[in-house]
């Protein structure tokens, strides 16, 4: 299995999804549709962080095993 | 190759429940009072059945047969559309679900008119139409492949008598029929699914002697475990072909257009209910519904891998589903996952063909007609609006079955109609310069660019990331980021060359005006304290005014004052809003865990006599 199988796809899904979701906060913030002051909005930028994250390691945790398995 | 599947008892197990479901549906009609009821449920249901209603939605029947083909040929990587729906949530749950929301747009071509005109909301209705009745019959293809295998009658007499039996519970019911149908369908299809992997698990252990999970995840080869596909290779199935396509075009496109689950989000009881049914579905609903869909494939490239010559060699890419329920399942129990695929059609299509019928009503009878229209006349022509999408989209099916496969049928579909209403939309909310001119240079050369690319391939090789260009086939799924950029590039060119809107057009449209929503909503100050819901016995008013009026204790409980917003249920929680009304909070009395209601919320929300309901302040 070479790079072009394995890693490229993750870097590329997180790179540009990630620029995707970042640009997305920063709008969200910087509009004020989401108020960091607001204790139920604070509650929803860490369950969108999680999310990211949740995939992400979703993918990674699956590479790594394919990679292992025979 | 002449595939034989079913026996009698499953032909009977599919009937019996076409026959359950659609009488379910035409029992939940009698919640459809209005339009309103009809096409959005009243605005009123808990973010768990709104989520669960999604499911099914969501998953649609081409979905089986879609992605069960593509995991027997690749594996895991089957499942990499249903992973990447997360990137765009913090601007479809901060921005577009509170527009749509408080705005109170019907449609998204309503949208386009507020946010530009009525030329551009025309261009978008017609585009969004085309989309749903093209999507509806695709649906009714992907059964009709299936059924007509069972019950041996002709594709297309199979496809009619699909589209018959969807009207029946449809036509009577409306939105809120969709939803609780689509309720007990979205437990059937994840129960189903999950039954058909456990079923496959134990065959595999079966035929190999080994413990079935074991058998099942020695016997994919490592690149079948890869959960995400090749990045550039084969032209039918690429990672960075299909990112582009449905991981961009098409997760914008189900989030920001999907008339279907925009309708869902907007029967939601408020816009955090619709935030969590929104983060609940692609969390957790979405992992399990790729395992529900693509299981079937999974199974059989073990199965082949274990066994050879138990699955037919030569097996047909939209067969795969059906073949290995067959192989796995015993008579009756395949009968049941057939139903259930079923169930996923019903679901996608009864809420296309609702949404159809919307955009019909909202953003053509209603603009052209020049007599105002009664709530009857618009609920009749709702009905019948329906109907005719459902026709339309039966003479369409011949059309969809010239495609090789299912998949490349939708695949292309995605590519050629979302990535112009894509720009379109994305541009109007997050950008407040994108200009009226701007959005209709982006639907008519865009449109025009997208047609050169796909008589000439090699204006799209500059995105092509290394994928082959298949002669006279032109790239598949890579289109998308062309179309994408070509749309963008003309409606961001146009835009800087042309005036842009004042902000007073621009109120509460763009993602910049979210924070005064709820004040224009509402129509003064937010109240945002947080109060106690409270559980009351209610009486009737003899008053007409929109008012409920609860004593001066509980309204200091709820940390309400006259004039705020008031949401009011049955307190039976597993009802899920189905019984309940919005009104406005009236001047106290001082019977407390008493509210005084009128006859038009008792009609509303069918509360029954003797039994509390719930309050809550809504703002």
């Amino acid at each position: 299995m070479d790079f072009y199988q394995t890693w490229l796809p993750f870097i590329y899904l997180y790179g540009i999804g990630g620029i995707a979701f970042v640009i997305g906060m920063l709008i969200i913030i910087k509009s004020r549709a989401l108020r960091l002051n607001y204790s139920i909005h604070s509650k929803w930028v860490w369950t969108l962080i999680y999310g990211f994250l949740f995939y992400a390691s979703i993918h990674a945790l699956f590479i790594f095993i394919a990679i292992g398995s025979k | 190759m002449n595939l034989e599947v079913g026996t009698q008892l499953d032909k009977i197990v599919i009937l019996l429940y076409f026959t359950l479901v659609m009488g379910f549906g035409a029992y939940f009609g009698k919640y459809s009072k209005n339009t309103t009821d009809y096409f959005f449920g009243g605005r009123r249901f808990a973010w768990w059945l709104i989520t669960i209603s999604i499911v099914a939605t969501g998953v649609g029947s081409h979905s089986f047969v879609k992605y069960s083909t593509k995991a027997y040929q690749y594996g895991l990587s089957s499942t990499m559309t249903y992973m990447n729906d997360w990137f765009f949530m913090p601007l479809f749950m901060f921005g577009w679900l509170p527009i749509i929301y408080y705005t109170k747009v019907k449609s998204i071509p309503e949208y386009f008119e507020r946010r530009f005109n009525s030329k551009a909301r025309y261009l978008a209705t017609l585009m969004i139409l085309l989309y749903m009745v093209g999507y509806i019959a695709i649906q009714f293809l992907t059964l009709a492949t299936a059924l007509y295998r069972i019950y041996g009658i002709p594709l297309m007499l199979t496809v009619v008598l699909i589209a018959i039996a969807t009207t029946i519970y449809m036509h009577f019911g409306g939105q809120t029929s969709v939803i609780f149908t689509d309720l007990i369908q979205g437990f059937i299809l994840i129960f189903a699914g999950l039954l058909l992997f456990f079923l496959g698990v134990q065959f595999l252990g079966n035929q190999t002697g080994i413990s079935g999970l074991s058998a099942f995840w020695t016997n994919l080869t490592p690149l079948q475990k890869l959960p995400l596909a090749h990045f550039n290779h084969p032209p039918d199935f690429n990672f960075v072909g299909i990112f582009w396509q449905d991981g961009i075009a098409g997760s914008v496109g189900f989030l920001f257009l999907n008339q279907g689950l925009i309708m869902r989000f907007m029967a939601a009881k408020s816009v955090n209910e619709g935030r969590k049914a929104a983060a609940f579905n692609v969390l957790l609903v979405l992992p399990i519904s790729a395992i529900v869909v693509s299981n079937a494939g999974w199974i059989g490239r073990a199965i082949s891998n274990a066994a050879p010559g138990v699955l037919p060699l030569e097996l047909a890419a939209n067969d795969v589903f059906v073949a290995v329920t067959n192989i796995v399942a015993s008579p009756g129990v395949f009968g049941f996952i057939i139903a259930a695929l079923c169930a996923a059609l019903m679901s996608t299509a009864d809420t296309l063909v609702n949404a159809s019928s919307a955009v019909i009503v909202n953003d053509i009878y209603e603009p052209l007609s020049k007599k105002i229209k009664s709530e009857k006349e618009k609920l009749e022509f709702a009905r019948l609006t329906s109907i005719g999408v459902k026709v339309i989209a039966v003479i369409l099916v011949p059309f969809f079955n010239s495609f090789d496969s299912i998949y490349e049928a939708h695949g292309w579909f995605h590519s050629t109609f979302t990535p112009p209403l894509v720009v379109g939309v994305f541009l109007g909310i997050f950008w407040k310069r994108f200009t009226t001119p701007a959005v209709i240079a982006t639907f008519l050369g865009g449109a025009f660019l997208m047609i050169l690319g796909q008589i000439y391939p090699e204006l799209i090789s500059p995105f092509s990331h290394g994928i082959e260009l298949r002669p006279g086939r032109g790239y598949s799924y890579i289109g998308a980021l062309y179309n994408i950029f070509v749309c963008a590039g003309v409606g961001v060119v146009v835009s800087l060359f042309t005036k842009p809107e004042s902000d007073k057009k621009l109120s509460g449209l763009t993602v910049f005006d979210v924070h005064k929503l709820k004040e224009i909503f509402k129509g003064s100050e937010v109240n945002e304290e947080v109060g106690e819901k409270l559980e009351v016995n209610w009486k009737l008013d003899k008053s007409n005014s929109d008012i409920l009026r609860f004593s001066i204790k509980d309204m200091a409980m709820m940390k309400a004052n006259p004039g705020d917003l008031v949401y009011i249920q049955d307190s039976r929680w597993w009802l899920g809003g189905l019984k309940s009304a919005h009104s406005i909070f009236g001047e106290p009395h001082n019977e407390d865990g008493v509210v005084y209601l009128n006859q038009s919320h008792l009609d509303h929300g069918q509360f029954v006599e003797g039994l509390s309901l719930k309050a809550e302040k809504e703002m």
